[in-house]
């Protein structure tokens, strides 16, 4: 199905005022986020940092995999590979299988959302539990989450009260928060002392020591991994860091960057089992080494899912995260998912004012704005783009290119635009006039006022 | 093995121009904290803790007055090492959990707890109650400083701990206590 990101907005702005409240409160992550960072006088050094250290480690990423590998091994994990999603999929599974297990806690993990592991698992009779509030509720619901860091943002404690009654037994009406924390902790504990296996993304994974490294402030991935027999941590190939001086830049930014907290609650690393459990990873590329082969867009790879890009995107705190329908949504969702399938996520890369706010706040200096720029090429160069938006350019280029028509066609838009009411001019002009109006039309072009005004005058 | 090998031939195939590995030695000019005991619990503060200072001696009358009698405590300043019997179960009602961090990290008030230090990995998580012990001279200025000070590969795992367990997922609105401890106090001791 193809993603129309407006249409899909459209279904978040019929409420006016959860738009309003959902852009406020995104927002005030981002002024969260410019405290934490302001305190820190090398921030922009760190950021500096991070980006070369990210660059370096995708330049030699097959190196460093081989390193992290043979390190893991050493360690006593066990280290699978796989190519896309659905062999991805079939190790988890395989793991849990030949273990007998059937009872699986997952703490957030985008890239197992990313390869719809949950239903995968479910059709095989595997019990799947995400175990991270947000992610709980959003599941739940039968819902993908709308922000990578705060799954559940697009939603109000009145819905999320709503689905508690209905699976978790709480009182209706009861919609303070603590409460139902509380009732998640009594339910989602239960399932952490039953589990038989426990699955975790991965934050970072450290080349030369082999270990890897999640952060999580509830401390769902702890008690995840600490309780069952079995941990199996799923990462994408892009996760390595070089050693632990270099992790230690990227803690420095990630939770600033993301909530503006100063670090994350639990920042846990794993190295070797614990005795009796079994320690695997799964190295996943899915299309991930397609990204790192393409000039223009390797640099998004850096990307270490903070989500700070999404809390200051205008686009994004007005539209939501479901109207990118992709599993990371928001600027970087639309310059990482045109790569896997350009048709159907023509219309991301369309879903920003170019503004770069983005790229302003990005903790490893992804130069995001710039790359939605240059998908929009991509994707108009593959005729994806909607015949409106063909005719209007083209349309255009002829007139920015034609000085004499263009001052035509600004003396017939001036009289057009005076005589017919803007209800009607706006119906040509496409999403943009939807909820906005245009000035008053000006008596007389620049060029008049120029030739009027300024010309041979310093 | 041809996953592996496929995916790393694809890599080798698609990767950039290799790009030097930066030069870390700016970290070592980085501002540093004066009082980083100072710091440190104004750090830990932010994340929720609650901070005491006090001696070696006070440790034992603090903790006891953290728990009632009847509470079910475990504390590792009683018993040394990992407990590998010990099963999360035991730890599932554990009201109060006492443990001495290795070094603290004034930047974020977090401190870094190895396995050894946990006698079994879900004590930390299960306690509704936790202690950290820590002493003032194990405090370091950043990040940085915290990964030179220790091997994080030196034990099974080992976790950066900054205050108690929480949660923002309901409308962002923070909630102590998601999974994990419903407090946390780090006792700062003189030595």
């Amino acid at each position: 199905m193809i993603v129309d990101h407006a249409s899909a907005a459209e279904k978040f702005n019929a409420n006016p005022e959860r738009v309003t409240w959902h852009d406020a409160t995104l927002w005030y992550a981002r002024e969260k986020r410019d405290r934490a960072a302001a305190e820190v006088p090398e921030w922009e050094t760190l950021r500096e940092l991070a980006s070369a250290i990210k660059e370096h480690t995708l330049s030699h990423l097959d190196e460093y995999l081989v390193m992290f590998e043979r390190a893991a091994i050493a360690n006593g994990a066990i280290v699978h590979w796989a190519r896309n999603a659905d062999e991805h999929n079939a190790i988890v599974h395989g793991i849990l299988h030949s273990a007998g297990a059937r009872r699986l806690v997952k703490s957030k993990s985008m890239l197992t959302e990313e390869c719809h592991l949950n239903p995968y698992l479910e059709a095989r009779g595997i019990d799947v539990v995400d175990t991270d509030l947000g992610e709980r509720i959003v599941q739940l619901r039968r819902e993908p989450p709308s922000h990578i860091v705060a799954p559940a943002i697009h939603l109000k404690r009145e819905d999320i009260a709503e689905t508690f009654v209905e699976h978790l037994g709480t009182e209706p009406g009861v919609h303070d928060p603590l409460v139902l924390v509380g009732a998640a902790r009594v339910h989602l504990r239960e399932r952490f002392l039953a589990a038989q296996a426990g699955l975790t993304g991965v934050n970072f994974a450290i080349a030369e020591t082999g270990g890897i490294v999640v952060c999580t402030n509830e401390g769902n991935a702890d008690l995840g991994v600490a309780v069952p027999p079995i941990h199996i941590a799923s990462m994408g190939i892009e996760k390595l860091v070089p050693g632990p001086a270099e992790l230690a830049v990227f803690l420095r930014l990630l939770a600033r960057s993301g909530t503006g907290q100063r670090a994350t609650v639990y920042t846990t690393h794993v190295h070797r089992p614990v005795r009796g459990q079994h320690f695997h990873i799964v190295l996943v590329d899915n299309g991930r080494t397609t990204q790192l082969g393409r000039t223009d867009f390797w640099r998004s790879l850096k990307c270490i899912r903070c989500g700070a890009c999404m809390n200051t995107c205008p686009v994004y705190r007005r539209s939501g995260g479901h109207a990118y329908g992709s599993t990371v949504p928001g600027p970087i969702g639309s310059v990482l998912t045109p790569g896997i399938d350009l048709q159907k996520y023509a219309a991301l890369p369309f879903a920003s004012t170019l503004c770069g706010s983005c790229t302003a706040v990005c903790p490893v200096k992804i130069d995001l704005d710039a790359q939605l720029y240059r998908w929009r090429q991509v994707v108009t160069k593959a005729g994806h783009t909607g015949r409106m938006k063909r005719t209007l350019a083209s349309v255009g280029g002829k007139l920015l290119a034609h000085p004499t028509l263009l001052a035509g066609a600004g003396r017939v838009a001036r009289v057009v635009s005076r005589i017919f009411p803007q209800t009607l001019t706006n119906r040509f002009a496409g999403a943009w006039t939807k909820h906005r109006e245009a000035p008053e039309p000006s008596p007389q072009s620049f060029r008049a006022w120029y030739a009027a005004n300024r010309r041979g005058k310093k | 093995m041809r996953a592996r090998d496929e995916m790393l031939t694809a890599v080798r195939a698609a990767k950039p121009a290799a790009l030097p590995r930066p030069d870390l030695a700016a970290v070592s000019r980085f501002a540093r904290a004066e009082n980083l005991v100072a710091v440190f619990a104004e750090s830990a503060r932010l994340a929720g803790a609650s901070v005491l200072l006090t001696t070696r001696g006070g440790v034992d009358a603090f903790v006891d007055s953290a728990s009632k009698p009847n509470e079910r405590r475990v504390s590792m300043l009683d018993v040394d090492g990992v407990h590998h019997d010990a099963t999360a179960d035991d730890f599932a009602n554990t009201d109060l959990f006492v443990c001495e961090g290795v070094i603290g990290v004034a930047e974020t008030g977090a401190v870094w707890l190895p396995l050894s230090r946990l006698r079994h990995r879900a004590a930390l998580f299960l306690a509704t109650n936790v202690i950290i012990v820590l002493e003032q001279s194990r405090i370091v200025n950043n990040v940085h400083d915290a990964y030179a000070a220790i091997d994080v590969a030196e034990e099974e795992c080992g976790v950066f701990v900054a205050g108690p367990s929480k949660t923002a997922d309901i409308e962002q609105m923070l909630v102590i206590g998601a999974h994990g401890p419903k407090a946390l106090t780090v006792l700062l001791v003189e030595g």
